[in-house]
């Protein structure tokens, strides 16, 4: 039965070769979407969940939905301390975000200054390799970096003093701190250019007004996909501190997970319909090799074949067919998804060195990665999508009565 | 036992408003070893007595009997097995399969019946070579001359050593000494083997190597002729 459909397929070689170069680059333009797609997921993950979460979050009971600078931790030392016990291959980062102005002799700025362990920081973000004039965070409790705009606002260089001032936890006056600028940070970005500063975490504790506070403890583990379970564990280890939740990282960050989500979903819902074109194609060889075949088919009927068998033969064709067009697809969709791979798409001539969605900031450079699991699940349902292509001429063909069918030219 | 018995056989035909009929009240009964011609002008009912015999299609009315088996009974599946396992055909137009060597063209029945593939093999190269065609089994029918597309078909329709051969105008489409050939070789069969053979046929080299002609006039047997 597989020889003669093999057979079968090659009568006519053109028409045979089109449509599995049609399933191969259909395939192979789906394998470079799910490679792009599943790099710039990667990205967007690991430095979204670096810079504005962790794979482990503690925080204050109601931060999440609030977003309230003064609802805080108030035993900052001792929950950093116990995770990083419980979790030692991990990174841990408290982090203080204070919402205030940011002034100079010749100028102001509104801003979030970002209390911060500049050393873990510095292993989780890119941040410190954009400073551009000066130094990352140094423990130095007066220094403050700055972005490249917020500079140019304030006209102030490396050097030079700043103050901020703001009002925190409750409190009736506003409270003032000095800095001196010891590194000016640019990242291509505005919003982080013009409105974003780092000092050290007491710093900022100072500013706030009480020390020991923070708005979030994050845990950054090596493996992401344990971010669920160590998030359980967390819970259990802090059990005995009120007023905290411990969130794994897509609760906290529903809505970059949400955007993920949505965006592989419309994906899936593209690259279905593509499938669906290519198996139209399908259809169309599988059909018109089967209407050309009637007179045979009525022949193969009259010899004892039973219709049942006829249509195994036409949807066994199908199957063939979707077996080389998915196999080429998948040769092929590895070898032009290789360049992505180590060498990335680069639209930094269009968007600048970063971009930003959903309010993390990426390189330009876009690089992609292997999905084997998609890859591979994309590759099954693109050989039976065309095998299903060959249904509806296998129904046909097994309703031939063998006198009709024969009398067929 | 007889091998085909039928008794007052209609066939109707709807074509548009008309109703075609083709075959109206045949009587006719076919013994094992026969070796009988249906012959008669077109439209004389041969090919779809012949259609109705090879239960390639089923009568208006009237009673049918092949190898013993009533037709008018047997399901759609069962009809696709007497055909498999009891009947052979050989078509005016050799209708072989052209992606298939002459040797796979003449084990497809043998093959559908299930049968292992070194005895297959074994029984089909002695049958092309009954047919005179050793020698010739990896040949694709487009390599084969008419005369020898149809020893394939013969050798197809033996192959699985059937009860009964239906064989529709087998020497229309081949030239004189290639269809006397071609007589012969199924006389040979007839004779040597024992084989049933029915013809629709206006040849009249057939007909006179045939032991029996049974004349058909509008649909009905209007001669049965045993030599």
């Amino acid at each position: 039965m597989v020889v003669l459909a093999m057979r079968n397929l090659f009568r006519n070689t053109r028409r045979t070769l089109i449509t599995v170069l049609a399933i191969t680059f259909g395939l192979a333009m789906v394998h470079l979407t799910i490679t792009l797609q599943t790099g710039s997921y990667a990205d967007l993950i690991r430095t979204g969940v670096s810079s504005m979460a962790g794979h482990v979050v503690v925080q204050a009971k109601g931060y999440q939905e609030e977003k309230d600078g003064d609802l805080v931790l108030t035993r900052t030392a001792e929950i950093s301390q116990r995770l990083a016990k419980a979790f030692p291959e991990g990174t841990i980062a408290p982090r203080l975000v204070l919402g205030g102005l940011i002034t100079s002799p010749r100028g102001s700025v509104g801003a979030a200054v970002s209390g911060i362990d500049g050393a873990a920081e510095a292993k989780l973000q890119e941040i410190d390799e954009h400073v551009v004039q000066g130094t990352w965070l140094t423990g130095d409790a007066r220094g403050i970096v700055i972005g490249r705009d917020m500079a140019d606002a304030l006209q102030v260089g490396f050097g030079d003093k700043v103050v901020y001032m703001g009002q925190h936890g409750g409190a009736t006056e506003v409270s003032s701190r000095l800095f001196r600028v010891i590194g000016i940070f640019r990242m291509g970005n505005a919003d982080l250019d013009g409105f974003v500063a780092f000092v050290d975490l007491p710093a900022a504790q100072e500013a706030f007004g009480q020390p020991d506070v923070a708005n979030q403890v994050t845990v950054h583990l090596p493996d992401p996909n344990r971010s669920p379970a160590a998030a359980a564990e967390a819970r259990t280890l802090l059990a005995d501190i009120d007023g905290i939740e411990v969130l794994d990282w897509k609760q906290a960050l529903p809505e970059l997970f949400a955007l993920i989500e949505v965006d592989k979903t419309s994906g899936d819902v593209m690259l279905f319909l593509l499938g669906a074109i290519v198996a139209m194609g399908a259809l169309n060889t599988v059909l018109m090799a089967a209407l050309e075949r009637t007179r045979e088919f009525g022949v193969m009927l009259a010899l004892g074949l039973r219709p049942q068998q006829l249509a195994r033969l036409i949807l066994t064709e199908g199957l063939l067919l979707g077996l080389m067009g998915a196999g080429l697809g998948l040769v092929v969709g590895t070898a032009l998804s290789w360049p992505l791979v180590h060498y990335g798409l680069d639209y930094s001539a269009y968007m600048g060195d970063t971009y930003e969605t959903a309010g993390v900031v990426l390189s330009s450079v876009i690089k992609g990665r292997f999905n084997p699991l998609r890859m591979t699940t994309y590759t099954i349902a693109a050989t039976f999508m065309t095998a299903a292509a060959a249904i509806y001429p296998a129904v046909q063909v097994a309703r031939l009565q063998p006198v009709e069918a024969m009398r067929h030219t | 036992m007889s091998i085909v018995h039928v008794s007052d056989l209609h066939r109707e035909y709807q074509q548009g408003a008309v109703t075609v009929k083709a075959l109206r009240g045949v009587d006719l009964t076919i013994e094992p070893g026969e070796f009988t011609a249906l012959m008669g002008p077109s439209g004389s009912g041969k090919t779809t007595l012949l259609n109705m015999i090879g239960a390639l299609d089923r009568p208006t009315s009237g009673k049918l009997l092949v190898d013993g088996k009533d037709l008018a009974s047997l399901s759609s599946s069962q009809l696709s097995d007497l055909r498999l396992h009891r009947l052979g055909f050989i078509f005016q137009s050799y209708n072989l399969i052209p992606v298939l060597s002459a040797l796979e063209n003449a084990e497809f029945v043998l093959q559908l019946q299930g049968m292992a593939r070194d005895e297959r093999r074994k029984r089909v190269r002695e049958t092309l070579a009954q047919v005179g065609l050793a020698g010739m089994e990896d040949r694709r029918p487009g390599e084969l001359s008419g005369g020898q597309q149809q020893r394939v078909a013969v050798a197809r329709a033996i192959a699985g050593k059937p009860a009964l051969v239906l064989a529709d105008e087998p020497t229309a489409n081949l030239d004189s000494a290639t269809a006397q050939g071609l007589i012969e070789l199924m006389e040979k069969l007839n004779h040597e083997h024992g084989i049933t053979f029915l013809f629709a046929t206006h040849d009249p080299r057939v007909m006179e190597a045939a032991h029996r002609v049974v004349r058909m006039v509008d649909g009905k047997v209007a001669e049965d002729l045993r030599k």
